[in-house]
């Protein structure tokens, strides 16, 4: 029997927007097809370790709590993020995670706040928040049978730029994205995941969760091939109905 | 003569206010801030002016405004004060100009002396320091609707900020949640707190999704005796020695406690009463403790505060029941996770077979993120899977909704998706059985469009007569 960890980092301070719903989703889509999964939670003072885990979930705080976690986050477990994502773990990071995974984040009053430096990809604090629905086209999702688009939802008033070494997740088709700028949206590197949607994320977008606990079967076990499908109806319908509202695409 | 043209532009702006009102109710349409707007326009100070003319309490947090503000009313009629109130949920600026211009009279003079206006948190910043409040009641702070307000904290220092404006006010806080309290803390108002007495409601671990878990004065984390529900609770820092202040009101017992409602004991200074409230939730014995802290302010007995609390009813939207033959209709407004938590609760009490139907919206009232729906526990309704005959959802966003109840584990084949609500009343009233209740869980706009079909059926009142 397959068995993944998810690790979930500081749940009780980067809970924003239904993060957890993206932990629901991965670990019913597991327990769904027999996988057994083991969440761990790993908030202040506690220590992260590389092998800890087998996916790593970072949310976003408000400013509030990204401020009381940052001396913890870059004395106590910067390290051992890094080092997960040079090792290609799976990571997803949303939103704040996304930027605390970056190099740096420039407020709007110019001050550099460091960050861990993962992945090269750096935030500037922009003058208006970005708010609403967003729909982009992930390539890495396209099949025969499958379009890769992505939807969900995207509040926050930082713009990220990404480094020559970082991909971006996807092509922005309707919102905002990164920065509201490049008309892209979010970050991949290696098997590390960023991304401005929110909330609901993995259990609106099946095929990003699959790729997901796909990519973490298969560093863990020489033998996996690939999941079962499952019956994601009543997820497509809710994809389908809020694409169709915001590009007019019928389906 | 400035005094006399201001006065001229006084009038003519209620004038006209006054007939819009007219004409809008004429054409059965229940719009509340349109009038107010006109009025503004006519007059940029007319609020500065109409407050002059009222004594007034205002009502702020993020849940409970509506229940608590007709709680307070009903201690102002206890104490036979004229008041007028913004009872439909207006409670922004233009909304609050038009209720207080329907209290006066056409030659501008103020048909009652007293008004109790629910404000909302992000508008009380602007609006306390113009309205010149003697009562302000804050219930509680939760997170709501992130994208309009920004974040939780930003939103508690909009109140602290309209509060430093109004020194002479009396503050009535929920000594329970700590930003409430720190609304309360270095300021020279006086300051009435009400909160849940220790251990009176027993209750183990507060969620993790908790909205404030770490000290808002030196960022420590809180430590608490008792919780009774997300963050409120008898808190302390250990760093700094913020902590749950002495309350002047406080409930001492919860003597019996169901699906309907809830017999409990409240302490207060030369004062234990005894009342059965018909509100059922605990979050309800949250609002009849700002209620009955209001009534002591006016200066109430406890007999009188017992009979205004006694004598008390749903207020429009948060709970209605309506008789449909012999089946019941319940309908409950659901706008943010702690406030939809408390109503899963209060479901898990009810024993008979029922029926849910969800209708969640994602308008501009509703919230257009509605993300929130994950940090609902919908995972509770479980527990209760074989008393529900059938889950329905609805609203422009049924699908997200149905999803969410996927991943809480009821099976998809007891979801039943109907986005027309003709459809989904009769469906929903023939799956319920004889004697038993339908429940409505709608977001605000949901809530708006379902009323107006009930009306239009079963014939309710509209809800701003
Ligand atoms: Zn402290």
């Amino acid at each position: 029997m397959y068995e993944l960890t998810i690790c979930h980092l500081y749940p009780d301070l980067l809970n924003l927007y239904g993060d957890r719903g993206n932990i629901i989703a991965l670990t019913k889509r597991c327990e769904w097809r027999g996988i057994r999964v083991r969440k761990r939670p790993v908030s202040l003072n506690d220590t992260l370790d590389t092998e800890d885990f087998d996916i790593l979930f970072i949310g976003g705080g408000q400013d509030y709590e990204q401020s009381i976690i940052q001396d913890d986050l870059l004395k106590g477990k910067r390290e051992a993020i890094r080092e997960a994502v040079e090792a290609g773990r799976v990571i997803l990071a949303v939103c704040g995670g996304l930027q605390l995974l970056g190099r740096y984040y420039r407020t709007r009053e110019g001050k550099d706040i460091e960050c861990i430096g993962a992945v090269d990809l750096w935030t500037h604090g922009g003058q208006e928040r970005l708010i609403g629905n967003l729909v982009f086209e992930c390539e890495f999702l396209k099949s025969d049978c499958f379009d890769g688009l992505v939807t969900g939802f995207e509040n926050h008033s930082g713009k990220t730029w990404l480094g020559p070494g970082v991909k971006p997740l996807g092509r922005v088709l309707k919102g905002f994205g990164l920065n509201g700028e490049d008309g892209y949206e979010g970050a991949v590197y290696r098997n590390t995941y960023c991304t401005y949607t929110h909330g609901s994320l993995l259990p609106k977008n099946p095929a990003l969760a699959d790729h997901l606990i796909a990519l973490a079967l298969k560093n863990k076990y020489a033998d996996f091939e690939s999941l079962e499908p499952l019956d994601d109806s009543i997820e497509q319908a809710a994809r389908d109905t809020i694409i169709k509202r915001l590009t007019g695409t019928r389906f | 003569m400035k005094k006399m043209l201001s006065m001229f532009r006084f009038r003519a702006a209620v004038t006209a206010a006054k007939l819009a009102i007219v004409i809008l109710r004429l054409f059965r349409s229940g719009g509340t801030s349109l009038p107010g707007k006109l009025a503004q326009k006519l007059y940029p100070q007319i609020l500065d002016h109409l407050s002059g003319l009222f004594r007034i309490t205002m009502v702020t947090g993020t849940n409970g405004k509506t229940t608590t503000s007709r709680i307070a009313a009903s201690m102002m009629e206890q104490k036979r004060l004229t008041m007028i109130s913004n009872k439909s949920g207006a409670n922004l600026a233009s909304g609050i100009t038009t209720t207080l211009i329907s209290a006066l009279t056409l030659s501008s003079r103020p048909r009652v002396s007293h008004a109790l206006l629910e404000t909302d948190e992000a508008a009380f910043r602007k609006l306390a320091p113009r309205l010149k409040p003697e009562t302000v009641i804050v219930t509680n702070f939760f997170r709501d609707q992130l994208d309009r307000f920004g974040e939780l904290h930003a939103t508690v220092e909009y109140v602290r900020e309209g509060i430093s404006k109004i020194p002479e006010a009396v503050l009535v806080l929920n000594a329970d949640d700590s930003l409430c309290v720190s609304l309360g803390r270095n300021v020279p108002n006086r300051v009435i707190y009400f909160g849940m007495g220790e251990g009176v409601y027993p209750e183990t671990g507060a969620s993790i999704n908790t909205d404030a878990a770490f000290c808002i004065q030196c960022n420590s984390r809180y430590e608490y005796t008792s919780v009774t529900f997300a963050h409120l609770g008898h808190f302390s820092c250990p760093s700094c020695g913020y902590e749950r202040p002495h309350t002047h009101v406080e409930c001492s017992g919860i003597l019996s406690y169901d699906n309907l409602g809830s017999t409990i004991e409240i302490s207060g200074p030369d004062m234990r009463i005894t009342v059965k409230l018909a509100l059922p939730g605990l979050y309800n014995i949250y609002n009849a403790l700002a209620g009955a802290s209001f009534g002591l302010a006016l200066g109430l007995d406890g007999n009188k505060i017992t009979t205004a609390l006694s004598g008390f009813e749903f207020g429009f939207g948060r709970m209605e029941t309506i008789q449909v033959q012999d089946r019941e209709l319940k309908m409950v407004l659901v706008k943010n996770p702690t406030g939809f938590n408390q109503v899963l609760r209060y479901l898990l009490t009810q024993e008979q077979p029922c029926v849910i139907a969800f209708a969640i919206n994602d308008r501009l009232a509703d919230g257009t993120d509605i993300s929130w729906l994950w940090d609902v526990d919908f995972e509770v309704l479980t527990l209760m899977d074989d008393r529900v005959r059938s889950f329905y959802v609805s609203g422009v966003r049924a699908e997200d909704m149905a999803v969410r109840l996927k991943y809480a584990g009821i099976s998809p084949d007891r979801i039943i998706l109907e986005k027309d609500y003709h459809r989904l009343i009769d469906g929903a009233l023939k799956k319920t059985g004889a004697r038993e209740t339908c429940y409505i869980l709608p977001t605000y706009t949901a809530m708006l469009d379902i009323r107006k079909l009930l009306k239009k059926r079963f014939g309710l009142k509209e809800f701003w007569q």
